[in-house]
């Protein structure tokens, strides 16, 4: 930093500071697309320097259970376009369970509605979001909801309107999620800081608000310096889910601190 | 082809128009639906009552997904309005949620004059005054209420001026 710094009071640093954010943005959009290709392991092994022993042997453990990973950018939306694109990617082989997903999205609208959120944006949301679900009725394919991914605008879109159900499900069932809150704040102000706004990362919470109001069961492979091998953690969706409590995932994500990417199993 | 962002203040401005909030208002400009004008009227029982605030509102291509970039064009006297206009308000920067439209900005910088916010100052002058002295305060802001009717007449001059320039080049 510029050692003869002296602040301005009239000054809005607000903007410099969001500025400074969006340069960073630019600077991983420029590097990575929004959703990726599939990768082999041995891609992914390159990312450590050689002597990083624990990752290296934690790609080795992953690889005995999955055969690709996919990588999606890290912009604090990872998890819910993870979600996404995995979970729209496995509906387009299961027409059925197609269906049971745009059954319950569809009545998702006047849940979000009845907890108050405002009808006019919600509506946008929800019209864009069930165009792309649409998309991988059959004969959809791979490279067409992919192309929708990478686009921007829709793939935000969709973003939001995950975010909202997960805001939804959280404020709907409060007394359930309240003690999970760290804080001093309401669900609802929860909600406002760290669910709705684009670019807010995920923690378990959120996984598991989105598994539960979509009836998705949902694993995540963490992968972190600690132990020798990665740490298996499912979320369910409970009861009312796809095929209920014991339910095998339906999709696989990759946690490495701060980012999640997709798996696919072997 | 139109892009999402597009598609979406369309919406909003028609949604604008069609119901309207009380006290404000907004419309793109003539040849760009990315840069809105927009106009706030002085809540009542405010000092801020019967002032006609100007300002403008730039949207990017990430619209809904980012907030827009809002200032006020009049001068203002506001414990969280920068000299440049800008304005500290949460849900135009980390507490933006993609739900809020025009609509609901507007209304939100104008419950904002209502309720200043003295704790994240942007005009220290002002949110001093706010705190300690209210009676200089509302004398403060019964000035720029006093200005922001002069708004017109300024712009008219500038207007002039600039008819003027390009005459003589």
């Amino acid at each position: 930093m510029d050692g003869n710094f002296s602040y301005d009071p009239a000054k809005n640093y607000d903007e410099d500071t969001m500025a400074q954010q969006r340069a960073i943005e630019k600077e991983i959009a420029e590097s990575q697309s929004l959703i990726g290709s599939v990768l082999s392991f041995d891609d992914i092994v390159e990312e450590y320097a050689k002597e990083d022993a624990v990752y290296r042997h934690k790609v080795e453990d992953l690889k005995t259970r999955y055969k690709t990973v996919r990588k999606v950018r890290g912009d604090g939306n990872c998890f819910f376009r993870a979600f996404g694109f995995a979970y729209l990617e496995r509906l387009l082989t299961r027409p059925e369970e197609y269906s049971r997903f745009v059954d319950i999205t569809q009545k998702s609208k006047d849940k979000l509605l009845a907890l108050g959120f405002p009808q006019f944006t919600l509506e946008d949301f929800h019209d864009v979001f069930m165009d792309i679900v649409s998309q991988v009725k059959s004969p959809g394919t791979v490279e067409k909801l992919k192309e929708t991914f990478n686009d921007q605008g829709l793939s935000d879109y969709f973003v939001v309107y995950l975010r909202l159900l997960v805001s939804g499900e959280l404020q709907g069932n409060e007394g359930e999620y309240l003690h999970f809150i760290d804080g001093e704040r309401t669900v609802k102000e929860f909600c406002g800081q760290e669910v709705e706004p684009m670019g807010k990362e995920s923690d378990h919470i959120h996984i598991v608000a989105l598994a539960r109001s979509v009836g998705v069961p949902v694993a995540v492979e963490y992968m972190d310096r600690e132990g020798n091998k990665c740490n298996l953690l499912s979320f369910s969706p409970g009861e009312g889910g796809e095929g209920g409590q014991e339910a095998q995932p339906s999709l696989f994500l990759l946690y490495r601190p701060g980012h999640y990417d997709i798996l696919y199993p072997l | 082809m139109t892009t999402p962002a597009r598609r979406r203040l369309m919406r909003d401005f028609k949604r604008l128009q069609e119901d309207p909030p009380s006290g404000v208002s907004g419309a793109p400009s003539d040849n760009n639906i990315m840069l809105w004008n927009a106009v706030i009227f002085g809540p009542h029982d405010t000092p801020f009552e019967d002032g006609t605030f100007k300002l403008t509102i730039e949207f990017t291509e990430e619209y809904p997904n980012k907030p827009p970039t809002v200032r006020f064009i009049s001068k203002m006297f506001h414990p969280n309005v920068y000299a440049d206009g800008s304005i500290c308000l949460d849900i135009l920067q980390n507490r933006w949620s993609p739900t809020y439209d025009v609509s609901a900005i507007l209304t939100s910088i104008q419950s904002l004059l209502h309720d200043p916010n003295p704790n994240s100052p942007a005009n220290n002058e002002a949110a001093q005054l706010y705190r300690e002295n209210r009676r200089e305060y509302e004398k403060k802001v019964a000035a720029i209420v006093q200005e922001s009717w002069n708004d017109d007449d300024d712009e008219g001059e500038e207007d002039e001026e600039e008819e003027e320039s390009k005459a003589g080049s």
